[in-house]
C-alpha cells in the first residue's frame, strides 16, 4: 500500500466512503471494514494505529449504543456504526501509508488545489501529534501542581481549564511563529513551485482506479 | 529525606532508561544532577515525582514508600519546576496563578493568602502580585513557577533547566533566589547543563551517563579530572579554565567565579596593578 501513489489513495478514501454510504447490508459494511483492517495489517502499520481502531471501535459501540436507546432498532444502530467506522478506517489507511508532503503535493499537482490550501491540511495533520504531546506535557506539569480531577462531570470540566488554557496559549503561539517562519522563507511569494519528490501513476494505479470507479458504478446501478 | 533504592525504568517494550540507581538526599542539601541529553537526569526526576514509576527498586520520601503516589500527592512534598514556564501559566494575575497549588491541595483561603504572598516575597515578585502573568519576561515567569511551587510549602524543590533561554541578568538573579532559598532551608536538586551555575551554587553533584550514575559527590571533586569530564559530555566552568591558566602567576585554581574574582583582586593587588 505503500508504493501506491497518494492520488490512488485518496481516491481509495473517496470511493470507501460513497461505499459505505450506498451499502445498507451489515454483512457488506463488516466486510468492507475486514478488508481494510487487512489492508492495514499487510501495509504493517505500528500497534498505536491498532490501539487507534480499537478506541474507534468502543466509540462506534457507544454511538450505536445511544442510537437504540433513541430508535429502538438494533439493526440500523449496527449498520450506522459500522458505515462511521468504515468511513473513517480509509483515512487509518490513507495516512498510515502515505508521507505527508506527497500528499500535499498529489493535492496541488493532481487535484489543482492550491498549495496554500493544501499545506494548510497537511500542516493541520502534522500538529495532531504536537497537540498530543503538549497536552501531555501541560498535564504532567498541572499534576505536579496538584491537578487531579475529581468530582461530577461539571467540576471537571472547569478542572480541566487548567490544561485547555495553556494548550491554546501555546496553540496560538505556534501558529503565530509557523506563519512567520514561513513567510521569511518566501511562503506563497510565488505563484509556479517545485516539488522534490515524484508522486507519478503507474499501471497497478490505473487498474485500481478503474476498478473502484466500475465497483462503484456497479453499487449505483443496483 | 528522599532515598532511592535500587531504581531501574524502562519504556514499554524498550530497554531501561535508569539503572540500578541508588541514592540518598538529605534535608538542606544544594545538589545537581548533570549529564549530556538523553542520559536520564529528567527520567529521574519524574521518577521522584511519580510521573512515571520504577520498573524495579523503591522511591521512598521521608523513610517510607508514598503509597498509591500520584504527582498530586508528591506535590505536597516535592515542588517541580518544569522548564518551559508557560506549560502551567494560565490564570489572570501573577498572586491567582501561585495560589493554583495550594487551592489544588486543600488549605483554606487564608492559609492559601499566606502562603502566596510569602512566595511571591521570596522570590521578588510582591510588586508584580496583580500583573497579567504572559506580560513578564522569561525570568520573572520562571520566578513565577518557583513561587507556584513554594506556595505549596514543599521540603525539597526540583528544578529542571531553570536558566534555558535567560539572559545573564535574569540567570544571576535566579542563583540568588536559590542560594537563598536553600539557606532558608529548602532542600534544591536542581538539573542543568549549566556547569557556572553549578560550580556556584550546588554542594553535590551527581552526574548521569546513559542512565547510569556515574559520580556522586562534591562539586570540587567533579572538576578534578577534565579527561573524565568530557568523557561524560560535560564541559569544565570557565572559572576553573581562567585559572588553571593563571596558575603560573600563583593563582590557585576554583570553580567558582566569585573566589576567582577576589583571587584575581588580590593578585593585581599585591603586583601594585590597582
Amino acid at each position: 500500500m505503500h508504493k501506491v501513489a497518494p492520488i490512488t489513495k485518496l481516491a481509495l478514501t473517496v470511493f470507501v466512503t460513497i461505499w459505505a454510504i450506498l451499502l445498507q447490508s451489515l454483512p457488506a459494511l463488516a466486510l468492507l471494514i475486514t478488508c481494510q483492517i487487512i489492508i492495514l495489517m499487510l501495509a504493517r502499520v505500528g500497534i498505536v494505529i491498532y490501539k487507534g481502531i480499537a478506541s474507534l471501535f468502543i466509540f462506534a459501540a457507544v454511538l450505536a449504543g445511544i442510537q437504540y436507546f433513541i430508535s429502538n432498532d438494533m439493526i440500523l444502530s449496527a449498520v450506522t456504526a459500522s458505515k462511521m467506522v468504515a468511513m473513517t478506517l480509509v483515512f487509518f489507511i490513507l495516512l498510515t501509508t502515505t508521507r505527508m508532503q506527497d500528499l500535499s503535493t498529489a493535492l496541488v499537482v493532481q487535484c489543482r488545489i492550491p498549495y496554500e490550501y493544501a499545506f494548510m491540511f497537511t500542516a493541520a495533520l502534522r500538529f495532531i501529534p504536537d497537540f498530543l504531546a503538549e497536552t501531555k506535557a501541560i498535564q504532567e506539569a498541572q499534576a505536579c501542581r496538584g491537578y487531579s480531577p475529581q468530582g461530577n462531570l461539571i467540576r471537571r470540566f472547569l478542572s480541566y481549564m487548567a490544561i485547555i488554557k495553556p494548550l491554546v496559549l501555546k496553540a496560538v503561539t505556534r501558529s503565530e511563529t509557523m506563519a512567520l517562519s514561513l513567510e521569511l522563507r518566501g511562503f506563497g511569494s510565488r505563484k509556479l513551485r517545485s516539488f522534490g519528490n515524484k508522486i507519478t501513476l503507474n499501471t497497478r494505479d490505473y487498474a485500481l482506479l478503474i476498478s473502484m470507479a466500475t465497483f462503484t458504478s456497479y453499487l449505483i446501478i443496483h | 529525606m528522599l532515598e532511592l533504592q535500587n531504581v531501574d525504568f524502562a519504556y514499554k517494550n524498550q530497554s531501561p532508561v535508569i539503572h540500578d540507581i541508588s541514592l540518598t538526599v538529605g534535608p538542606g542539601e544544594f545538589l545537581a544532577i548533570v549529564g549530556r541529553n538523553g542520559s536520564g537526569k529528567t527520567t529521574l526526576t519524574r521518577l521522584i515525582m511519580s510521573l512515571i514509576k520504577p520498573t524495579k527498586g523503591n522511591i521512598l520520601f521521608q523513610g517510607s514508600i508514598i503509597p498509591n503516589c500520584t504527582p498530586a500527592k508528591m506535590a505536597r512534598h516535592v515542588g517541580y519546576v518544569f522548564q518551559n514556564p508557560d506549560r502551567q501559566i494560565f490564570h489572570d494575575t501573577v498572586a491567582e496563578e501561585a495560589s493554583y497549588g495550594p487551592r489544588q491541595l486543600g488549605y483554606t483561603p487564608e492559609q492559601t493568602a499566606t502562603f502566596v504572598n510569602e512566595a511571591l516575597a521570596a522570590t521578588g515578585l510582591s510588586q508584580l502580585a496583580d500583573a497579567y502573568p504572559l506580560s513578564l519576561s522569561k525570568g520573572e515567569k520562571q520566578r513565577l513557577t518557583i513561587a507556584s511551587a513554594l506556595a505549596m510549602q514543599p521540603k525539597m524543590l526540583i528544578l529542571d533547566e531553570p536558566t534555558s533561554g535567560q539572559d545573564a541578568r535574569q540567570r544571576d538573579q535566579l542563583l540568588k533566589l536559590l542560594i537563598k532559598l536553600n539557606q532558608q532551608g529548602t532542600t534544591i536538586l536542581l538539573v542543568t547543563h549549566d556547569m557556572d551555575l553549578l560550580s556556584a551554587c550546588a554542594q553535590r553533584a551527581i552526574v548521569m551517563a546513559k542512565g547510569h550514575k556515574v559520580f556522586d559527590g562534591p562539586v570540587s571533586e567533579l572538576f578534578q579530572d577534565t579527561l573524565q569530564l568530557n568523557n561524560w559530555g560535560l564541559i569544565e566552568p570557565a572559572a576553573l579554565k581562567i585559572s588553571r591558566e593563571l596558575a603560573a602567576f600563583g593563582l590557585k585554581q576554583t570553580a567558582s567565579i566569585n573566589e576567582l574574582s577576589h583571587d584575581l583582586v588580590n593578585m593585581l593587588r599585591r603586583n601594585n596593578y590597582a
